[in-house]
This record gives structure tokens, C-alpha cells and sequence, in this order.
């Protein structure tokens, strides 16, 4: 609708504070209007956008189009007078007028008619106002903020689990980032590769929603279920995913992009040997616990009989601020960490330890590495599960502060 | 966030001009306001043009009154080529940046609405577009309309408080899918920490207590192992007077089973009666009548789009063996190349999203098979 349309950009400037504190570049491009001057003089548009909620103002509209705008027209009457686009790059499959106008409310202040679009200007990307007030064309106007720097900024800080070998049967990996990542695409950039560097074909179950914490630091992969199973059809079709005595790597390539869409520092690869399958359940019967010392703030510290699922761990176990062992004691204030590749677990509470008895709770739905709860191996005969009575919630340990 | 709420509070004054709300209907027990999203999920219609939208981010489930309840001609059709650059344009941004998390067609007005995220990144702003005949995306005002909220249960949070409070809450569980049913609203969620598969059932309309019933679903697939795999995606469906549930799991098994047994604390045994190959991820599911017959479909993520009459799943006996390729009940596969998103249109007619040419992802209305 508007090509042959040309622009003539007539003023710069650069604005301090608000929404984008440094080098706001601001393309201010007012255009005379040709043909018939509208009643209220030369047309120009400006763009408002040191404040965190950015404008677009017309100024010289004629008083009969002001009084339109303060008596409340609004959606397409209004975009017709005056409306903002945000232009779409590469080749449009459909007519560039076919695009709607960027959604927002219009207003009057101060003798200019104003439009707030609904979401803030984003980086790199043209936008166009454009204002119809006579006869004549419209008058235009162009602004792009700049894109951010694409120098990479983010990296894997760890994949969990951290030992170096992992059971057949591992179900799950967390990759840590260390900021916020983009969604959309991690299938095609992270993959599990051989000790040849060969690719593992669909080792994982492909989320559309992808498993992100709310962050989006942490990515939770879940290997594709019907790969590390006893006598489940892709297991037989293609093989599973892990095969004990060999050596994997799971791989994340750079150009998996953060949340500034930049790609990261550095590709990552966690190399481990796959071991034996585990259908062994935990068993917290077969934790150590090293108790502290009474008014110490010595971390109490659990070894487990085998290493656990990272998250699970730290969210799982906890220690009742009182002796009696009830699941609705209230808990004690402290810091729980991890050690030894998720082999033990400390916890250094916020206070001194009060001598005596302590209890420890373990919720039965902590798992292993190979997604086995207390209680209950990840595969479970279906026909017995049927008339099994669920598993108590929780168990409990104790262990004596002197 | 302070933009979402302000951003939604233009375009519903377009759709003003529809029918006003039921006074004495459903909405009437609902409370007035501006709900907040932290995000947008999945969508699902219940009766008079009530729209669910599940919040993954939230840990709840809105109820949404749309007054989007005046009757369309029975043939108004949707097509709107490059929906997701005209909802970047709309939303001032671009296409790479535009991410269609789910559709649903109000079955009352036959429009169509979007669930949509600005954004790729934590910080992504949610939208509800809904897209008319006339085939321009608008978003939907969600201020001062009638809703009510559902919230599920957080096991994370819950645990939080206290000890490790320092530690931020990474837990979330992500909403797979919803349906309504019979004055029950079904929830599929999966754990980005727990491997665990549920089902909860919230009544409707919310009371406020009721939290809604996980139930662990069991189906016999595979031979003789449980398979704990998620719901990706299921459809309602009546066999005879009882309702059922038609759900299609992640590594593909269609599974059948009676919505009478979604009791607190029970454990479902689901029926296996299809298994449609590995390598695959179901996306949406409709059932749908055609001469006197009753048919699923089925969008899958490298199958494309397969069709089976459901009277098959009536009768079918249940899988309980290994099973070399795709097995159970025949299905027939529908040549709709790229479908992302499905819902039905009336009695005769799908609304599909699917990749058209570069990036575009194309809105339209094909004739059910």
C-alpha cells in the first residue's frame, strides 16, 4: 500500500534513561507532506521512547482529527488516521498490506494525538508510523532500536548427572546454563554422539514444550523411555539409546541461542561410560549419616547407596525442626547442597544443632539415575501395579546431634 | 508483566459488538477482573464460548467468559496465510520471535483462537489472538471479563517454604494438554523433575478448594511393563452413555479409558488398542462423525495425520504383547502435510496450523476426511 512511498530522514536523536538507558538511537524521520497541507500545519512524527513505555506522537493534526481521537476512535478507525507497523523481514508470502498495524491505544495530549503500542519496541526491528490527516500521502516515519551485541555471553555451566559413568538405563539430563536461554529448537542442538562421534538417532523424548525451569537456565532431557526398557517395541526396532561397556557423549553445540538470541561461548561435551542397567530401587536404609556436633553449624551429611537425581535430591530430603518425625513438622532453616557427583548430601542448617534426636525425611518419589523411586523400580509389571496399594509418601531416618 | 495486562485492554472493544454474556448461564458464577498470565499453554472450549487457558508458568487453569457467543453461518470457514507474521506485525515483532502454542475453535462462533508467546526467553509475553473469517489475527482483551482460576498443586512450592527457601523454585510441570468433559475439566501434566505422568480432573465451575485428582495412568503397551510415559495430547469420547478418554502418549500408543475411574488416588490401567510406531510425537487430537460413523484424528509430529474409525476402538481387545511395527486397530493416513496444530470446525470441517513457504505457518480449513 504504500511502495513508491519515499522518506526523507530529517532529524537524529539520542536519548538518555528510561527503558534503554545507553545509546538509544533514535531515527526520527518526518516527512513533509505533500499536497494539501493539512489545517493544522507541517504533520511531524516523533517518537517518544525515553520512558519505559514508549509513544509515537503526531504533531500539527488539525483540530478536526484531534477532536476524532479525544471523542474515542479506536482499532481500525484509528489506524486508518494514524498506526504503527512493525515491518517484516525477507520475502513476505503475502502482500505486505496484508499486515495488520501493531496493536496499542490512541489518545490526545497536549494538542498531538499519541499511540502507545501494546508491547515494548523490540531490538531490530523496523517500525513505521504512518499518518493519512489530508488528501495528500502519508506522512512517515521509520525508527530501529539497535540490535543488541551478538558476542556470546552464555555457556554450560554443568550437566547433571556429573558422574562419569551412568547406568544403561539413565532417564534423565539436566543442562545448566549460566543465563537464559531461548526456546524452540534444543532437539536439533544438543545430541548424543558415540565414542566415534557417531549420532545416536532420537536418543530423547522430543517435548514441544521442552522442559525448561521457570529461569530458563536449566533444560531437563528425558531419554526417550521406550529406549531403556526391557521389551518395549523402539527398544527392539532401534536398539537402546545407552549400551553398557561403551562410551557417549552428550553434546551441546553453540549455536543453541540464549535469551538475547546470541549463540554460546562455547560448544559443551559431557562424556561418560554407560554401565550395567539399574532396577534397583534406593534404599535409604543403606544411607550413612554423619550427624554434627550439638551447637555446631557443621553440615550433617547423608551418603547415599548410590547417586541420585540432582533436582530431586535437593528437593526432596529434609530434616523436621522437631523430634517427632511427622511430615507436617515444620522443616529446619538451612542450606541443602549436593557432593561427591550426587553421592551424598549435606545440609548446613541456619541455626545451631539443638542436641538430640534429628529426622531426616526422604519423600518416596526421589529417584535414581535410572528413574527408580523408593519402593518401586521404574519398570514395574503392569498387572501387579493394578492391585498394588500406592507406597507410603515418605521415610524417615534419624540420626542423635550430641 | 505490568505490560500484559495493559496491552490486552483495546481489542475486545471490536468484539463488543458480539452477543452479551449469559446471564443466567455458567458466567454467572463467575467474579469480574483481569486475570494474569504469566503464560499460555493450552487452550480448550467449554459450553457457552467459555474458554479455558491453561498458565504452565502459573501452575493453574483460567476459565475464561469470551461473549464470543453469536452464532456463525454453518459453512464460515477460517483462512489466514502467514498467521505468525501477521501476529508478530500485530504484536511488533517478528515471526522468529512468535511462538503458536495452541488452537482451539470456539465451537459457538466458529472463530478461532491462539494461544500465542512474544518471545522465546524467559520473559516471553503471553496472547490470545483470535482470528475471524475475515482471516486478520486480533488480540483478545482479557481485562475486566468474567473468569475464574484453578490452581494446581505445586508440590515444589509447597516443599520450598522453609528449608532451602534459598534455593529457587526450578520445578514446574508443564500442561500437555486439557479437554472439558461433562462438567469436568481434564488436565495432562508432565514434570520437569519427577518423571510421572497425571491426569487431574477439576470440576467446573472451580470451587475454590478442589485441587482437581492426580491419577497415574498405567497402560499395558510393550508387553508386560507399565509404561510411565506422558499424555502428550487426548480427546473426550463417548462409547455408548460412558465417557471416555482417548489419550495418545509420547512414544505412540493410543490408549482408552473410562473417565468414571479418574478417582482421587486411583491408579487407571488405560487400554492400549493402537500403537503407531516410534520415532513419533502425537500434537492434537479430534474425533469427528461423517456418514453415520464415528472417526479419530490424529496430527502427529513425523506421521502426519492418520484416521481411524472409532467404531474399531469400541471393539478393540487391548494389546498386551510385543508388537514388531504399528499394530491394533487400521488406521488410514491423511495427506495433510505439516500440520502443528488441530482442532475441529463444525461437523465437517478441521482448522490446521501448518509450515507453509520459508517460515510462514499457515492458518486454514480443510474438509474432514
Amino acid at each position: 500500500m504504500l511502495s513508491g512511498t519515499s522518506s526523507r530522514p530529517v532529524a537524529r536523536a539520542i536519548f538518555k534513561g528510561g527503558l534503554w538507558p545507553a545509546l538509544l538511537f533514535v531515527l526520527t524521520a518526518c516527512v513533509g507532506v505533500r499536497g494539501a497541507p493539512p489545517a493544522g500545519g507541517e504533520v511531524t512524527i516523533h517518537w517518544r521512547t525515553e520512558n519505559s513505555s514508549p509513544a509515537v506522537e503526531v504533531a500539527g493534526v488539525s483540530p478536526v482529527v484531534l477532536e476524532e481521537f479525544a471523542t474515542g476512535i479506536t482499532g481500525a478507525e484509528a489506524a486508518r488516521v494514524f498506526a504503527v507497523f512493525a515491518e517484516q523481514p525477507g520475502e513476505a508470502p503475502v502482500d505486505r498490506s496484508a499486515m495488520p498495524a501493531m496493536s496499542g491505544t490512541w489518545s490526545v495530549a497536549a494538542g498531538r494525538l499519541r499511540f502507545e503500542p501494546s508491547f515494548p519496541l523490540a531490538r531490530g526491528v523496523r517500525y513505521r508510523a504512518e499518518v493519512r490527516t489530508g488528501e495528500g500521502p502519508p506522512v512517515i516515519s521509520f525508527f530501529e532500536l539497535p540490535r543488541e551485541s551478538m558476542v556470546p555471553t552464555t555457556g554450560v555451566v554443568q550437566v547433571f548427572p556429573g558422574a562419569d559413568e551412568l547406568p544403561e538405563n539413565q532417564l534423565k539430563f539436566y543442562v545448566q546454563f549460566s543465563a537464559p536461554m531461548s526456546r524452540g529448537n534444543v532437539y536439533e542442538h544438543i545430541r548424543v554422539r558415540d565414542a566415534a562421534g557417531g549420532l545416536i538417532e532420537l536418543p530423547f523424548l522430543e517435548l514441544g514444550e521442552e522442559l525448561w525451569d521457570p529461569s530458563m537456565t536449566r533444560l531437563t532431557l528425558l531419554i526417550d523411555p521406550g529406549r531403556i526398557k526391557r521389551g518395549v517395541k523402539p527398544l527392539e526396532e532401534t536398539g537402546p539409546v545407552f549400551e553398557a561397556g561403551k562410551n557417549y557423549s552428550l553434546t551441546i553445540d553453540a549455536e543453541l541461542r540464549d535469551a538475547g538470541d546470541r549463540p554460546l561461548r562455547a560448544a559443551f561435551a559431557k562424556k561418560f561410560r554407560a554401565r550395567a542397567a539399574d532396577r534397583t530401587p534406593p534404599d535409604p536404609s543403606r544411607w550413612k549419616i554423619r550427624p554434627p556436633a550439638a551447637g555446631t553449624r557443621d553440615a550433617v551429611v547423608v551418603e547415599f547407596d548410590e547417586p541420585m537425581d540432582e533436582a530431586l535430591a535437593l528437593r526432596l530430603i529434609r530434616i523436621a525442626d522437631d523430634a517427632s518425625g511427622k511430615e507436617t513438622s515444620a522443616m529446619l532453616e538451612g542450606q541443602p547442597a549436593l557432593g561427591d557427583q550426587e553421592r551424598s548430601w549435606r545440609f548446613v542448617p541456619a541455626k545451631p544443632w539443638r542436641p538430640g534426636t534429628h529426622q531426616l525425611t526422604v519423600r518416596t518419589s526421589i529417584e535414581d539415575l535410572a528413574g527408580n523411586n523408593i519402593g518401586k523400580t521404574f519398570d514395574v509389571d503392569v498387572f501387579e501395579t493394578v492391585q498394588r496399594r500406592p507406597a507410603s509418601e515418605a521415610v524417615s531416618l534419624t540420626f542423635e546431634v550430641r | 508483566m505490568k505490560k500484559t495486562t495493559r496491552l490486552l485492554v483495546l481489542s475486545l472493544l471490536a468484539a463488543g459488538a458480539l452477543a452479551p454474556s449469559t446471564r443466567a448461564g455458567l458466567g454467572a458464577t463467575m467474579k469480574e477482573g483481569s486475570p494474569e498470565f504469566k503464560s499460555m499453554s493450552q487452550l480448550a472450549f467449554g459450553p457457552e464460548g467459555i474458554l479455558f487457558i491453561a498458565d504452565t508458568k502459573a501452575a493453574a487453569i483460567f476459565a475464561v467468559v469470551t461473549d464470543d457467543t453469536a452464532p456463525a453461518a454453518a459453512d464460515a470457514t477460517i483462512r489466514a496465510e502467514a498467521i505468525n507474521q501477521k501476529i508478530a506485525a500485530l504484536a511488533g515483532t517478528t515471526a522468529d520471535q512468535i511462538v503458536i502454542e495452541d488452537l482451539a475453535v470456539n465451537p459457538i462462533s466458529r472463530q478461532a483462537y491462539l494461544a500465542v508467546a512474544r518471545g522465546k526467553g524467559p520473559d516471553a509475553v503471553p496472547m490470545l489472538v483470535r482470528v475471524s473469517a475475515g482471516g486478520q489475527p486480533e488480540l483478545v482483551s482479557l481485562v475486566n471479563v468474567k473468569f475464574a482460576r484453578a490452581e494446581l498443586p505445586n508440590p515444589a512450592a509447597d516443599q520450598m517454604v522453609g528449608q532451602g527457601n534459598r534455593q529457587s523454585n526450578r520445578r514446574l510441570e508443564a500442561i500437555t494438554d486439557i479437554a472439558y468433559s461433562d462438567g469436568r475439566l481434564l488436565v495432562a501434566g508432565l514434570s520437569n523433575e519427577e518423571f510421572s505422568s497425571t491426569l487431574r480432573a477439576i470440576p467446573f465451575p472451580f470451587s475454590t478448594v478442589d485441587r482437581g485428582t492426580a491419577v497415574e495412568i498405567y497402560h499395558g503397551a510393550h508387553g508386560a511393563f507399565e509404561t510411565r510415559a506422558p499424555v502428550r495430547t487426548f480427546v473426550p469420547y463417548k462409547v455408548g452413555n460412558e465417557s471416555h478418554l482417548l489419550a495418545a502418549y509420547t512414544c505412540t500408543p493410543l490408549v482408552q479409558f473410562s473417565l468414571n475411574e479418574l478417582k482421587p488416588g486411583a491408579k487407571v490401567m488405560g487400554k492400549t488398542i493402537a500403537e503407531f510406531g516410534n520415532g513419533n510425537r502425537p500434537l492434537d487430537m479430534i474425533v469427528y462423525r461423517k456418514d453415520g460413523k464415528d472417526f479419530l484424528l490424529l496430527a502427529n509430529s513425523r506421521r502426519g495425520v492418520m484416521k481411524v474409525a472409532t467404531d474399531q476402538i469400541n471393539g478393540a481387545t487391548a494389546i498386551t504383547e510385543k508388537v514388531s511395527d504399528t499394530k491394533g486397530i487400521a488406521f488410514e493416513k491423511i495427506d495433510w502435510a505439516g500440520v502443528n496444530q488441530l482442532d475441529r470446525l463444525g461437523e465437517r470441517h478441521a482448522v490446521v496450523v501448518r509450515s507453509g513457504t520459508g517460515n510462514a505457518q499457515n492458518l486454514e480449513t480443510l474438509a474432514l476426511p
